[in-house]
């Protein structure tokens, strides 16, 4: 059994930081809350995500599986307003989800979810800790999609440091350690990224609100923040590219 | 060639940006035959050097691989070996379809008929062990590596793919996904335009991929299910059951649940044996494969590359120089890394 009440906007939110990376996903349901996890076609990436049932106005469910297709969700999504409230309800006959946008009532297919995978987190040694402000890291990466399609993050004791090359031109955004909410580490951490994925991974995050980072040397980064209303937490791993001569 | 199913997937459109730092298996023989079959002058004659050999292969090696390198992707060619017993009578009918088209084109020539003579031409085309061996030689020079698989190459790239070892198994023909391999990229040419087989026309063409696990989940069969529909549809070791393509033949699977049970439900002549059945499932879910290869790109030793194509294939210099160039850009190439 699954049914809940949600806000066009924290719906929105599951939808945004999940649909970039997969397209069909696992979404795993319990009396407390849904979570998934899921890798990218090609491995590089893997979002990990939880959301309280508390972000919801209304939840009601007993643990099961939902296979879900986040374009399709998406693009149902597209009909809603902000401030609109969502009605979701499993029904079981055929397997569909029902969702209520006013009085708009759209019956969407599920996807079965044999044999989708369980992804498993895989164990990092990532030294660097960095917590900053989304807006100083957008305009960062923001700055670097213009001229590169690869960029370099470093954290040393002082500095996190964002820097991207091209043939031209470059980029570089030195934040020292009093203009970061935290920062935190044992050595000095560099690992190359691909802007495509990195920027899918922080647009969600807006404003003031903060992101952890945490680093290594080549190594996968980890990038965390809360989405709805800090009911929801978001865990992304993104595998690094690296320099072969 | 392969199986005839491309109707039933979802393709999705890419371009090569969405391919970047991605390591791509490129079934050799099926993109060496390519090339030999288009390649040609107007009026079917394929590209020959002073010697009269063809060199329509090199011409396309050169190009297509320099097209990926500089597009960034890094691609491996996995060439076939000894070829199943089950495929020699394929392969016998092939060979006598060849020479006949080889004596419609030299008569269509005579007639001064060129359309038809390219038509016939481009049917005559063979990829001999010579044209094999050279082909490997210029990858060499090129510092592209490649696999000798045991069976089939599309084998080879499905079970690296599988692996994690490379994102896709690159090939025009659907066998790949028959063998397994998660994502198959199609169309991977940088040109956009295509003539379209015997007219004087072109379509516009894309890269695409398909993915298998979506496709199989949306046609609702299983990959031992997709092998014996393709098993009634007909494949390079089997004749098809007269009358079933692909619409019929996905019916009939998710209606028996197995080709056994499907053909006992059509009746006809040469149906297959349960022992070929079994052994071609065989072909197809349990190919024989090869751990041994590197994945190196070490980047190209023009000189060589010079050598084999300016000195004893008569390239122009001015022609193979641009093209080179691309190559350069392999050492500085990056590794995209997977997270397992």
């Amino acid at each position: 059994m699954f049914n809940a009440k949600v806000k066009s906007e924290v719906l929105k939110g599951i939808i945004d930081v999940t649909s970039p990376l997969v397209n069909e996903v696992k979404l795993n349901i319990t009396p407390k809350g849904i979570s998934l996890r899921a890798v990218d076609p090609a491995h590089v990436a893997m979002v990990d995500l939880e959301v309280n049932s508390k972000a919801f106005e209304e939840f009601n469910a007993t643990e099961m599986e939902l296979g879900i297709d986040m374009d399709k969700l998406g693009s149902i999504m597209r009909l809603s307003s902000s401030g609109d409230m969502i009605t979701l309800d499993y029904d079981e006959e055929s397997n569909r989800l029902i969702v209520k946008i006013g009085n708009l009532i759209r019956k969407m297919g599920l996807i079965d979810t044999a044999g989708m995978p369980d992804p498993k987190m895989p164990n990092l040694n990532l030294p660097g800790k960095v917590i900053l402000k989304a807006s100083e890291l957008n305009q960062g990466v923001r700055a670097s999609e213009a001229v590169s399609d690869h960029l370099a993050l470093t954290v040393d004791k002082n500095n996190f440091e964002l820097f991207a090359e091209g043939d031209t031109d470059t980029v570089n955004l030195k934040l020292p350690k009093d203009l970061l909410v935290e920062l935190n580490t044992s050595s000095k951490c560099k690992s190359l990224f691909s802007i495509d994925y990195f920027s899918n991974m922080i647009k969600p995050v807006r404003g003031d609100d903060p992101i952890t980072i945490m680093i290594g040397n080549d190594n996968p980064i980890k990038v965390e923040f809360d989405i709805a209303e800090k009911k929801g937490h978001v865990t992304y791993l993104l595998a690094p590219r690296i320099e072969s001569e | 060639m392969g199986v005839d199913i491309g109707d039933l997937f979802k393709q999705e459109k890419i371009s090569f940006k969405d391919l970047h730092d991605r390591i791509i298996v490129i079934d050799a023989y099926n993109v060496i035959h390519q090339f030999l079959s288009s390649i040609r002058q107007r009026d079917g004659t394929p590209l020959k050097n002073s010697k009269g050999e063809i060199t329509s292969h090199l011409t396309g090696l050169l190009h297509r691989t320099g097209n990926m390198v500089e597009a960034r992707i890094r691609p491996v060619y996995a060439f076939d070996g000894k070829p199943h017993l089950l495929k020699a009578k394929t392969l016998e009918e092939r060979k006598k379809r060849k020479e006949l088209a080889e004596k419609e084109w030299k008569e269509a020539l005579e007639a001064g008929d060129i359309k038809k003579a390219r038509t016939k031409a481009q049917q005559t085309s063979r990829v001999t062990n010579e044209i094999i061996q050279q082909s490997k030689q210029l990858l060499d020079a090129l510092g592209i590596p490649y696999i000798q698989s045991p069976s089939e190459g599309e084998a080879q790239a499905s079970y690296m793919v599988k692996k994690g070892d490379a994102y896709a198994a690159g090939s025009q023909d659907f066998d790949c996904l028959l063998v397994g391999s998660p994502i198959l990229v199609r169309n991977l040419t940088a040109s956009t335009r295509r003539k379209l087989p015997g007219k004087e026309a072109y379509t516009k063409i894309n890269p695409h991929q398909i993915r298998l696990k979506s496709n199989l989940k949306l046609l609702g069969i299983t990959q031992k299910q997709l092998v014996d529909m393709a098993i009634l549809i007909g494949t390079d070791f089997n004749d098809g059951i007269k009358g079933i393509g692909p619409k019929k033949g996905l019916n009939l699977i998710k209606k028996n649940g197995n080709v056994e049970n499907a053909l006992a439900t059509v009746g006809g002549e040469k149906l297959p044996s349960f022992d070929e059945i079994k052994e071609i499932r065989k072909i197809f879910l349990e190919p024989n494969i090869t751990d041994d290869y590197s994945l190196d790109w070490p980047g190209s030793d023009n000189e060589k590359v010079i050598k084999i194509l300016c000195d004893n294939h008569q390239f122009t210099l001015e022609r193979v120089e641009p093209i080179l160039e691309k190559f350069s850009n392999i050492k500085q190439m990056m590794k995209q890394k997977t997270l397992f």
